[in-house]
């Protein structure tokens, strides 16, 4: 383990490192741009410039491996100067674009000019216009003035996503990023480039004008998508959710997400959601509180246990809640209840082994392992063929359904609402409204229930690894989450006093000290 | 330690101070009859007072050259708004040179402290406060202003031109 100096601070690194990780590693400020941890190495840009003691000349931090007893120093007058004219060089035709830039608040390009450049620019030539929205595919935005050339979307493409799409074209002050004519970015991880992109140069149609970043909370969380489960930060503010951006997590995603994990935030936002409890049927629904939906839900469903025995009801549960859901579910259906009926609805049983060899799994539930776990210990291994015949043949009074929190990966909902609203009650517990639910012809219970973002708990991920979550924000405070339920369906009391407030009130500008860092 | 001093018996006996007092009143009507144009008062509302150009009032959003919004909807002015009255709803412009506009950009004038900071935040001239002063109004009026109130209301006479010209700052290569 080679022992080095930087900065007058002694540290040991592993051999191998590099002396920009060993920076990192140190915690220690170091200007760059086309360095990334999840990249290969570049050296385009040549900020990271440090001053090694025996070596003639400023070397470049993100390629020059550490050696045993190394004496680095980024802080000498020479390495300053360097620096400063270093980004005078990248900012030369780097338009002011800032107020209408979608990267302003989060930009590393303002914030290492605050840091290490803060001159007046002494270039006199105007600056050479380029291209600007430019459409590269059906996500991403390029504006070609506002791109510093490190080159990081073009690596990504060519190492992570092995696609391809992205390069370099022209040369000199005309160089441009762009894509082959006729083959656009389009590919399930195209807007990692967006969040690996340091300045403004590529957005997301999806976020583009939407927000400004400042007006952005961050709060951790659980990707819901697929049963990989990558680590998230959901961004949110007053008014709902925004964008969900990956967080590092190198036992599971590494630093990027997929576009469709991205989406994940849409049906979190009120427009989408189940405001109150509906009790009733087609053309006459009731709209009561989610508790009291909950309540005489419970009523009818212990009523039918208690006339026609345990077996008269069924629970059918998808794999989208997290485990402490799952117990308390199962603790009152097959503790309380007494009754084996639980039925698995797993939405594409033929593609729950497909990979897409990075990150996205054809098994499109957060929590599906974490599901069997729960059932093998409740001891219950009802199979869906079951429920089929105990619909038709009318063995099942009620029905109680776990539904779907993401309806958009349920492409069999349709026909399962049918197929289930065919009971005589049918208990349907989600966050989402949906058409044909409320076409259901039987009689129906509609409560409400919370998303991820909103409740704590914790989802096992394909290969059983347990990654607990916290909640966010609350998008609609008077839904409940599955535990919540289970305990009125119960008849037993929550405690109110623990009900979070819902969105409101002005929108606020949050620091965003460390969205910035590169 | 301060002492108070009492009136004195003389002073107690207040009728000559209130006939002086009305003889001074009398004296000043009697000059204002005479001589009106020497009045400093006004006969608000009939008269009204012009401010000077760099009064404070009422918001007035730019326009370009072309007669449309300066406005790039980059929400400096809502950020460093202390009353938090400002309201804007940014959209993508077909054209790409624009970029970005404002679709809505609402002002709650009853929020509104008219500290100016808004003017001081705006990049590019989008937003000046103007010598109009005048916000009284009924129950029922509108006192969130929009777009439309903003710029092109008819006291602009079809709208004030920004000084920061988008196209004259591509020339200087800006």
């Amino acid at each position: 383990m080679p022992k080095i100096k930087i900065n007058g601070k002694e540290i040991e690194v592993a051999a191998g490192t590099t002396v920009i990780q060993a920076y990192k590693q140190a915690g220690i400020d170091i200007c760059h741009y086309c360095w990334h941890p999840g990249l290969s190495v570049a050296g385009v840009c040549r900020l990271c410039m440090v001053q090694i003691e025996g070596m003639p000349k400023l070397q470049i931090a993100c390629n020059t491996e550490v050696k045993d007893g190394m004496v680095v120093n980024n802080t000498s007058d020479l390495v300053k100067d360097t620096v400063k004219w270093g980004l005078d060089f990248h900012l030369i035709n780097h338009p002011l674009d800032c107020p209408i830039c979608d990267q302003a608040g989060e930009c590393g390009l303002q914030d290492q000019y605050m840091q290490f450049g803060a001159y007046d620019p002494e270039m006199a030539e105007p600056k050479v216009k380029k291209a600007k929205v430019v459409d590269l595919g059906p996500t991403v935005v390029l504006d070609s003035e506002r791109c510093i050339l490190c080159s990081r979307c073009v690596r990504f493409t060519e190492e992570v996503s092995k696609t391809n799409e992205l390069g370099i074209f022209n040369r000199g002050d005309h160089s441009e990023i762009g894509v082959v004519p006729g083959k656009p970015l389009d590919n399930n991880y195209t807007l990692n480039t967006v969040d690996i992109c340091p300045v403004g140069a590529l957005t997301s149609k999806d976020f583009r004008f939407r927000q400004r970043v400042w007006y952005l909370k961050e709060a951790d969380s659980i990707c819901p998508g697929c049963s990989t489960g990558c680590s998230v930060k959901v961004h949110y503010n007053e008014e709902g959710l925004w964008r969900v951006k990956p967080r590092l997590n190198p036992e599971v995603n590494g630093y990027w997400m997929c576009d469709v994990g991205r989406s994940t935030y849409k049906y979190v936002n009120l427009k989408a959601r189940l405001i109150s409890g509906k009790v009733g049927k087609r053309d006459s629904w009731n709209e009561v509180s989610p508790e009291d939906a909950a309540r005489s839900a419970g009523l009818r469903l212990r009523e039918a246990v208690e006339k026609h025995g345990a077996d008269s009801v069924a629970l059918v549960v998808t794999g989208q809640y997290s485990n402490e859901e799952y117990q308390s579910l199962f603790k009152f259906f097959t503790g309380d209840l007494k009754s084996k009926n639980v039925f698995h609805w797993q939405n594409h049983p033929d593609t729950v082994e497909e990979f897409d060899g990075l990150l996205l799994r054809g098994d499109r539930n957060p929590n599906t392992k974490g599901l069997q776990a729960e059932m093998k210990t409740a001891g219950v291994q009802a199979r869906w063929e079951n429920l089929q015949t105990g619909l038709s043949g009318k063995k099942f009074k009620v029905v109680l359904v776990a539904g779907p929190e993401d309806q958009s990966v349920f492409p069999d909902l349709k026909e399962k609402i049918q197929m289930l609203s065919g009971a005589e009650s049918l208990i349907w517990m989600t966050a989402c409204g949906n058409a044909d639910l409320d076409n259901a012809g039987g009689e129906t219970w509609q409560i409400p229930l919370k998303t991820y973002i909103e409740k704590s708990g914790s989802f096992t991920n394909f290969k059983g690894l347990v990654q607990p979550f916290k909640t966010g924000t609350t998008i609609v405070p008077q839904a409940l989450t599955l535990s919540e339920a289970t305990e009125l369906l119960a008849g037993r009391d929550i405690d109110w006093n623990l009900r979070p407030k819902g969105l409101g009130g002005a929108k606020v500008n949050y620091a965003t000290g460390q969205r910035g860092t590169l | 330690m301060s002492l108070v001093s009492r009136p004195s018996a003389a002073a107690s006996w207040y009728l000559p101070g209130i006939l002086a007092g009305m003889w001074f009143t009398l004296k000043k009507m009697i000059y204002n009859i005479l001589h009106p144009k020497k009045m400093p008062t006004l006969n608000y509302p009939e008269e009204k007072y012009e401010y000077g150009p760099r009064f404070k009032g009422n918001h007035v959003l730019t326009v370009k050259k072309d007669g449309s919004i300066r406005c790039t909807a980059c929400m400096l002015c809502a950020t460093n708004c202390p009353a938090q009255c400002i309201k804007i709803t940014a959209a993508e412009a077909d054209d790409p040179s624009v970029e970005k506009y404002p679709i809505s950009y609402e002002i709650d004038v009853l929020r509104c402290v008219y500290c100016g900071f808004c003017e001081e935040a705006c990049p590019v001239d989008a937003i000046r406060m103007g010598p109009e002063w005048q916000t009284a109004g009924l129950n029922g009026s509108k006192f969130t202003y929009d777009i439309q109130q903003l710029a092109y209301r008819p006291q602009l006479k079809g709208g004030i031109v920004s000084v920061l010209d988008d196209q004259d700052r591509h020339h200087a290569g800006i």
